[in-house]
């Protein structure tokens, strides 16, 4: 028995030292949960929120938006400057002669052009080849070796070897793309036509340089395929090289990553932290407690269940020092530094406000459902209908909880400078009185009598993945159309790998959606409604939709363009409906503002974390970086209000 | 004995394939895109299928070769013999790099998690499940017998029944449950526990306890059961009336045979915990790799859900051949 127990003790104690020996104490100067592990940090490659959000941490563009700006204007980074040539097409970029590489290499322009080729290339496969496209040459240059690459496959290539298909690519490339590094300092590039949005774009993560001289090492070409296969494994702490404020020292998959000061960086004085930790926690509520129990001054994305009752408190704290509020309201101060106004309160560490993104329904416009049913949707009157009966306001009231806007447009009202929303639908859940809801309701019905379908309605589905509370989305919808239609619903909830697969596919009826914009111009929302578009999930198709898209490419006056967008936006959400807008998103952050500052609370949520000061450190200026002043009345709290109401996002 | 760990062994390989075509037939047939993000925008269509030839997803027997191909060693063989790894690390080397990382038993890329290997994502996450269940293993063990022991000897006395109790609490409870309570417990009201991570036998103390307790309960009700029935045999009333202490009695003589059962469920019981169990490693943000089942499956990343599910097959097998031997070491009338 001694025996046994000894050999117990042992263990005990091997399995003690095991653990002991990964213990770590410290704590990052800023330490914060991002919204989701990160996927890659191969910058041609991402496409997710939190990629980006950690690929602006760690490396830095040609330029970059002023997250503090009224209209996040795009300032100077890698670049020091720049020109424009008289018809809008062509850039030249004159590169800042102290931008260094983490190994204390410059950056060149040839550094931007290996990294965008790359993601021309076919054989990197990246999500957003297609933005890269408006550089004169792009599409030309992917389809052709897209060809090739397949002829090779099929045996029928010209080209002896893979090698030599590469060295025809390199070619190609200097041929047809019209992207050049003049020198090392000047970058140059004409793209298809003017596009007021290149800069914004240019200051979009995907746009970052790689190193190359590192990747090269990953890269080879396969002498069978002639395909460029890489390597993972350049992005592991220690290994990867990168020209941001920070680098990555440390990367434990789902454990943590963690950051230290770039010391090659051009603009260090700016930084106000050393470390930044993302330690990975997936569980909601551990995400609530960390920050509770203060091991992580943000939490990015709060989906923990009871998140609107920690809002409901926040805003009984607000109806305490509502004079106060209102007060710092009416004199323009951000929502974080209202915050920072108010009283300490323990209930005062959420903040909610919209960001650059929509909630909606989606309709298949499609006259046949892929397994043969007649699909009522295709007309657009049902979709009209069915788009009207819809209480959004139930929705964010009653199922959100957390005060996100209702939303009548496909892009958040506010968020792009220039542009001006249409009015949209008066739904269902925005009149008041019983008699005015009944005459909405009569509408519809109407409608759907004038269609045809009053005696046929089939019994529609809702679409949606079992995940973020979908499912009781669907059911305060699926109320609403028995209720004002007197229609029978079926919920479908699916998987969510499935889902997207159906939505591909189009095999639905009515399917919940959602989408953020990439850069700040209304295309970056309405180009997923254009005919053919690999996002358009609705199969919708309206040539005088397509013409005005076109036209607005075309449009060098960017008053009128953006007149022309407004149109067309107005068509999507007032005439055709392929879908409805339920509700801007709101972000859900955590944290401290009078231990934090650096967080951006404008509407096109893009956050810049080396920005971030601890105002209680002692470290940088620990003075709050604030968002110009914006007064705003009680009635007008369009982007920062609490409990925005109906007529404000009008 | 060495016949049986030979035979064993042998049959690894044969296990492991028919499980791997199982697996795979099932996981291949889960309707939806691994490619696919879950929210938002998706790429082009022809990235898409330029991913698909990628990883050989456009075809069932193409994926099926080449991962046996990698997964086997095979490749890595090739590889080494045909001198192109070493040419390879030569060309890295030349320009002041560290090769590659090469894996014998190359279990593939995740398709969710662009830049890491499977390999890393088990190497980095299965020590950690073995560490945490080893010691929810031993905390179970030496708790379950202690209070099957306790229970057996005064049948029915408030010892008994509150261990009893506890036991059915133990079994019934779900661990996200046992995990919140302790982590409000110990995490936010006391503060004497950190709230989650890993590094450090503190972070260690309430996911191990967490996980043990199905299983203390469980080995606490075999081993009263057991001794119930070894201390009415007859060799035991020989051994009392022989005048041995009551101590003797029943830690040698009586527990000896009652463990038996205990030992048996050992084994798949050791494999259970040491694969992780994606709750208590949620609940206590453990980096473990039982989230990776659920993941995987997820997300459809077929490479990750074949490489976890072939690394718990493997356990599974080697320790149930270690609860064997052990078996036949306790009692030799096995055979």
């Amino acid at each position: 028995m001694w025996k046994a127990i000894t050999l117990v003790i042992i263990a005990l104690g091997l399995l003690g030292a095991v653990v002991w020996s990964g213990g770590r104490s410290e704590r990052a100067d800023f330490t914060f949960i991002n919204r989701g592990d990160v996927n890659t940090l191969d910058l041609q490659r991402m496409s997710y929120l939190q990629d980006l959000r950690v690929a602006r941490i760690l490396f830095e563009g040609l330029v970059q938006n002023d997250v503090f700006s009224e209209d996040f204007r795009v300032v100077p980074a890698v670049a020091e400057s720049w020109e424009i040539s008289e018809d809008g097409t062509e850039y030249t970029f004159t590169i800042r002669d102290d931008a260094k590489w983490s190994n204390g290499s410059p950056v060149r322009a040839s550094d931007f052009v290996y990294s965008w080729r790359r993601a021309m290339l076919p054989d990197t496969a990246a999500d957003y080849y297609k933005l890269f496209a408006l550089i004169e040459g792009v599409q030309e240059f992917y389809d052709w070796r897209t060809a090739e690459l397949s002829a090779i496959a099929t045996g029928t290539s010209t080209y002896d070897s893979g090698a030599d298909l590469w060295q025809a690519t390199e070619a190609k490339f200097a041929d047809t793309v019209k992207l050049e590094a003049r020198d090392d300092r000047t970058l140059w590039m004409r793209l298809v036509r003017p596009t007021p949005y290149w800069l914004d774009i240019c200051a979009f993560a995907v746009f970052y340089p790689v190193y190359p001289r590192l990747l090269a090492q990953y890269e080879r070409i396969n002498p069978g395929t002639g395909r460029v296969d890489s390597q993972r494994g350049w992005t592991k702490a220690g290994t990867l090289i990168s020209n941001g404020p920070f680098v990555l020292t440390d990367w434990k998959f789902k454990r943590r990553m963690w950051f230290e000061q770039n010391p090659h960086w051009w603009n260090q004085d700016l930084l106000a932290i050393r470390t930044i930790e993302i330690p990975s926690m997936e569980d909601s509520n551990a995400q609530v407690l960390a920050f509770q129990t203060g091991a992580v001054d943000w939490v990015s994305d709060v989906t923990a269940a009871y998140r609107a009752e920690i809002y409901a408190q926040k805003q009984a704290f607000y109806d305490e020092h509502r004079d106060e509020y209102d007060r710092l309201l009416a004199e323009g101060w951000d929502a974080v530094e209202i915050d920072r106004r108010l009283p300490r309160d323990p209930r005062n560490m959420l903040q909610v406000w919209p960001v650059f993104g929509t909630y909606f329904y989606n309709f298949n416009c499609l006259p046949t459902l892929p397994d043969g049913r007649e699909n009522p949707f295709a007309d657009r009157r049902i979709r009209r209908a069915f788009a009207m009966a819809i209480d959004k306001k139930s929705v964010t009231d009653e199922v959100r909880r957390i005060g996100e806007p209702v939303a009548r447009t496909l892009i958040p009202p506010d968020s792009i400078g220039g542009y001006t929303s249409p009015d949209g639908m008066v739904h269902i859940g925005a009149v008041a009185g019983d008699a005015e809801r009944a005459a909405i309701a009569a509408e519809a019905r109407a409608l759907i009598e004038d269609a045809g379908w009053a005696d046929r309605m089939p019994i529609i589905e809702i679409l949606f993945n079992k995940d973020a509370g979908h499912d009781l989305i669907a059911q305060a919808v699926a109320k609403n159309w028995e209720r004002y239609l007197g229609i029978e619903v079926r919920l479908v909830t699916k998987e969510v790998k499935v889902y997207r697969d159906d939505l591909k596919n189009r095999n639905y009826m009515v399917a919940r959606a959602g989408w953020y914009g990439d850069y700040g111009d209304p295309t970056t929302f309405l180009g997923i409604n254009k005919t053919g578009d690999g996002n358009n999930d609705r199969a919708y198709s309206n040539p005088d939709y397509d013409q005005l898209l076109l036209d607005a490419g075309n449009e060098r006056d960017p008053v009128k363009r953006m007149q022309i967008l407004t149109e067309a936006e107005r068509i999507l959400i007032e005439e055709d409906f392929p879908l409805v807008p339920i509700f801007h998103y709101s972000s859900v952050y955590l944290s401290n503002p009078f231990r934090m500052s650096g967080i951006s609370t404008h509407a096109r949520s893009k956050q810049n974390l080396y920005l971030t000061d601890i105002l209680t450190d002692g470290i940088g200026p620990d003075e709050p970086k604030r968002m110009p002043m914006k007064p705003r009345s009680a009635e007008g709290r369009s982007l920062t209000a609490p409990t925005p109401s109906e007529g404000s996002v009008q | 004995m060495t016949g049986l760990i030979l035979r064993r062994l042998a049959q690894l390989p044969l296990i492991l394939l028919v499980i791997y075509t199982l697996t795979l037939t099932l996981a291949w047939a889960v309707p939806g895109n691994p490619l696919e993000n879950p929210d938002g925008r998706r790429p082009p269509p022809e990235v898409q299928e330029q991913m698909l030839r990628q990883y050989n997803l456009d075809s069932f027997w193409r994926f099926y070769g080449s991962y046996l191909d990698s997964a086997t060693g095979v490749r890595y063989l090739r590889d080494t013999i045909s001198g192109d790894a070493a040419q390879r690390a030569q060309v890295a080397a030349e320009a002041g790099l560290s090769p590659e990382p090469r894996f014998v038993f190359d279990l593939g890329p995740s398709l969710q998690y662009d830049d890491w290997r499977v390999n890393e994502i088990v190497a980095g996450s299965l020590p950690v499940s073995v560490a945490l269940g080893a010691a929810a293993i031993i905390i179970a063990t030496i708790v379950g017998t202690l209070a099957g022991v306790v229970g057996a000897v005064k049948p029915n006395s408030f010892a008994d029944l509150s261990t009893l109790a506890i036991a059915l609490v133990g079994i019934s409870l779900p661990n996200f449950v046992i995990g919140t309570v302790l982590l409000l417990i110990f995490g936010v009201w006391l503060q004497v526990l950190p709230i989650g991570g890993w590094g450090g036998i503190d972070r260690m103390i309430m996911p191990a306890v967490t996980l043990s307790l199905p299983f203390a309960a469980y080995i606490a009700r075999l081993t009263r059961m057991g001794m119930i029935e070894q201390l009415g045999s007859d060799y035991i009333r020989t051994a009392r009336a022989k005048g041995a202490s009551e101590r003797t009695v029943i830690l040698k003589h009586a527990l000896k045979n009652a463990f038996l059962p205990v030992l048996s469920f050992l084994g798949p019981a050791s494999a259970l915990a040491m694969t992780g169990s994606f709750v208590v490693e949620r609940v206590f943000n453990v980096p473990g790799i039982g989230q990776h089942f659920v993941n995987g499956v997820q997300n459809k990343d077929l490479f990750l859900i074949m490489g976890v599910v072939l690394i718990f097959a493997t356990l599974l097998v080697l320790l149930n051949l270690v609860v064997d031997v052990l078996y036949r070491w306790v009692d030799p009338r096995i055979t």
